[in-house]
């Protein structure tokens, strides 16, 4: 077909239900291979998404824990040994995009028993706090261990929201999931930093400025980045904490 | 053509049109959110909000991806003109699927905050000075404006409100919605881990829709040359060479450049000819790749009609066009390149008595 209109070429008339017979076939095809298209299109985008990995709310495994609260800088609970388990230490955040800071001040000076619910993604763990009530009839017999420090070290990776990398929001990371890591920061959700290589078999620390306190804003421009953090990592039970030096940051993609 | 704004009247190709739609975006919506899934390679299923968010997204970027290609197809090919009559239903469905898409976004990433999700939207990332971390979600909200705008002044009331020539110039805007929408994708989705299939996808639209706008640009260059003719041959003082009488089909016409922005469709009926202004008062729909039906010619985009001998529209319709004066000389005919005022009378010329 060209452009020039021609005596003998089916014309159509959109507010004439007469369509030439010429055109029918055609736009009968054309409408079978659009929606097929379409239908294909969705079959092949949708089942090749990329695995947002198995973290996720463990709704069935509600978290029930008598512990310490701390804030380091930011609200942990610190949980005695029992048994042949060891000693813990959780990651705290509040419901939704806030973080636990409120009854972690609330309680810190005492026992309390802290229910929630876990959200988890292989050794990150984060407590969605329930409800928090102080222990009654005296503390338990248990003083945190002090951090033992690992040294310095300059890793790559990731800086997160824990939460939603934790499985609130699978995948939680990555330049799609920025604006949304920014927001659960800003109310009070713990920055994780999920490094590219492990130190000593754990790849997710809990985040403090250099000094051991809150990160402020500073760190906004670095989170869903790939990104090369230096500072000194220690362990508090089983939870990595990376006291980071964000003027050191380097952008690497 | 209806001045009188009537509601638009339902026939039976236009409950097709849009059931062919319809039916598509279901089979698309159905596919990506309930079938897919069952094929997916996933450690653990994809959340729900965002299986829905990325299918809503992904079909508004098809969807207005086969808008774009429309236009370019209908030139190349005029099979394909049956597609533009109700494409505005197919823009205002678009524009709904890309505000479903956007309330997702804004009930799943920016809620279950103590900061509102609109300023959350807004205000939780304002990186703009650098490309990795730029706020794609921007770019996102002003196609989908956009997008609106279109949608909300796409009934013939406000073509006919603002003018043809405003109207059309802001309907030119959904190349501006569709750049923010490749940008919003580029700097969003693809930025993640890799995903060949999708990033597939975006690369072949965009190839596309370049693709046909470039092969239609060229064809319609090539066409101007061929037709250049008679801008610059002098037959007699004042009038050029539009061409020879056999170049032109009965009922048919033969359209002629006379610079960039003007161009003249003579056409040939019952034995005479006639011409006026290749632009349809409408929406500058190509009338000289029309036909003349009933006595009047017919605009292949709308079906919009005037008559031949002064480019008014038939009563009780008002839209007028330019008409020109024209000669034979044998079978050359020459054209008085100065547009007349529209609606003006031009008596035909009998070929009979000149040939």
């Amino acid at each position: 077909m060209s452009w020039r209109q021609t005596k003998d070429a089916p014309f159509y008339v959109g507010y004439l239900n007469a369509v030439p017979k010429q055109l029918v076939m055609f736009l009968v095809v054309f409408a079978v291979c659009f929606a097929g298209g379409l239908g294909i299109a969705a079959l092949a985008l949708s089942s090749t998404q990329n695995d947002p990995g198995n973290g996720g709310f463990q709704w069935g495994n509600r978290f029930e824990n008598v512990g310490i609260l701390e804030l380091r800088p930011y609200p942990v609970l610190r949980v005695p040994a029992d048994g042949e388990t060891p000693a813990r230490t959780y990651m705290l955040a509040g419901q939704g995009k806030r973080g636990a800071f409120s009854q972690a001040e609330k309680n810190q000076d005492g026992p309390v028993t802290l229910r929630g619910v876990p959200v988890n993604r292989g050794d990150l763990t984060m407590i969605q706090v329930g409800r928090v009530e102080a222990v009654e009839g005296g503390a338990p017999d248990f003083t945190p261990a002090g951090p033992e420090p690992l040294g310095r070290w300059k890793l790559t990776g990731e800086i997160c929201d824990g939460k939603c990398y934790a499985g609130a929001m699978r995948p939680g990371r990555g330049l799609a999931h920025k604006a949304c890591a920014d927001l659960c920061l800003t109310g009070g959700i713990p920055p994780v930093f999920v490094s590219s290589g492990p130190v000593e078999n754990r790849n997710f620390f809990l985040m403090a400025d250099q000094d051991g306190n809150l990160i402020g804003d500073e760190i906004k421009p670095l989170l869903a980045l790939y990104v090369e953090l230096e500072g000194d990592v220690e362990r508090l039970d089983d939870l990595m904490v990376f006291k980071v030096d964000l003027a050191k940051a380097r952008i690497l993609k | 053509m209806s001045v009188q704004y009537t509601p638009v009247i339902w026939n039976r190709n236009k409950i097709f049109y849009d059931a062919v739609l319809l039916i598509a975006v279901v089979l698309y919506l159905y596919i990506y959110i309930r079938v897919a899934p069952g094929f997916e390679d996933v450690t653990k299923p994809i959340d729900g909000a965002i299986l829905r968010m990325r299918a809503f997204g992904s079909c508004a970027f098809l969807m207005l991806t086969v808008i774009l290609c429309i236009g370019p197809l209908a030139r190349l090919d005029r099979r394909f003109l049956p597609l533009l009559y109700n494409r505005r239903h197919f823009g205002v469905m678009t524009a709904g699927i890309a505000a479903v898409h956007a309330n997702y976004v804004l009930t799943w990433y920016y809620n279950f905050s103590p900061t509102d999700k609109y300023v959350a939207l807004l205000s939780s990332n304002t990186n703009y000075g650098q490309i990795l971390g730029f706020p794609f979600e921007t770019l996102g909200i002003v196609a989908l404006l956009i997008l609106f705008v279109l949608a909300a002044t796409s009934h013939d009331f406000w073509l006919s409100f603002l003018g043809a020539p405003i109207w059309k110039a802001l309907h030119m805007f959904i190349y501006a919605a569709y750049a923010c929408v490749v940008l919003h994708v580029a700097l969003g989705a693809l930025q993640g881990a890799g995903d060949p299939i999708f990033t597939s996808v975006v690369a072949a639209s965009v190839v596309l829709v370049s693709g046909l706008h470039f092969a239609t640009g060229r064809m319609e260059a090539r066409r101007d040359r061929g037709e250049e003719t008679a801008k610059a041959s002098l037959q007699e003082k004042g009038w050029l060479v539009a061409g020879e009488l056999d170049e032109i089909d009965d009922d048919c016409a033969k359209v002629v450049t006379l610079s960039d922005d003007e161009r003249v469709a003579i056409f040939k009926y019952d034995g005479k000819l006639s011409a006026i202004t290749n632009a349809c008062a409408h929406q500058n729909g190509p009338l000289g790749e029309g036909k003349v039906l009933w006595g009047c010619i017919t605009c292949p985009w709308h079906g919009y009609q005037y008559n031949l001998s002064d480019g008014r529209a038939p009563a009780p319709f008002t839209e007028k066009i330019s008409t020109y004066r024209l000669k034979l000389i044998g079978s050359t005919i020459l054209l008085d390149p100065n547009a007349l005022p529209p609606g003006t009378h031009v008596d035909p010329v009998e070929i009979g008595e000149a040939a």
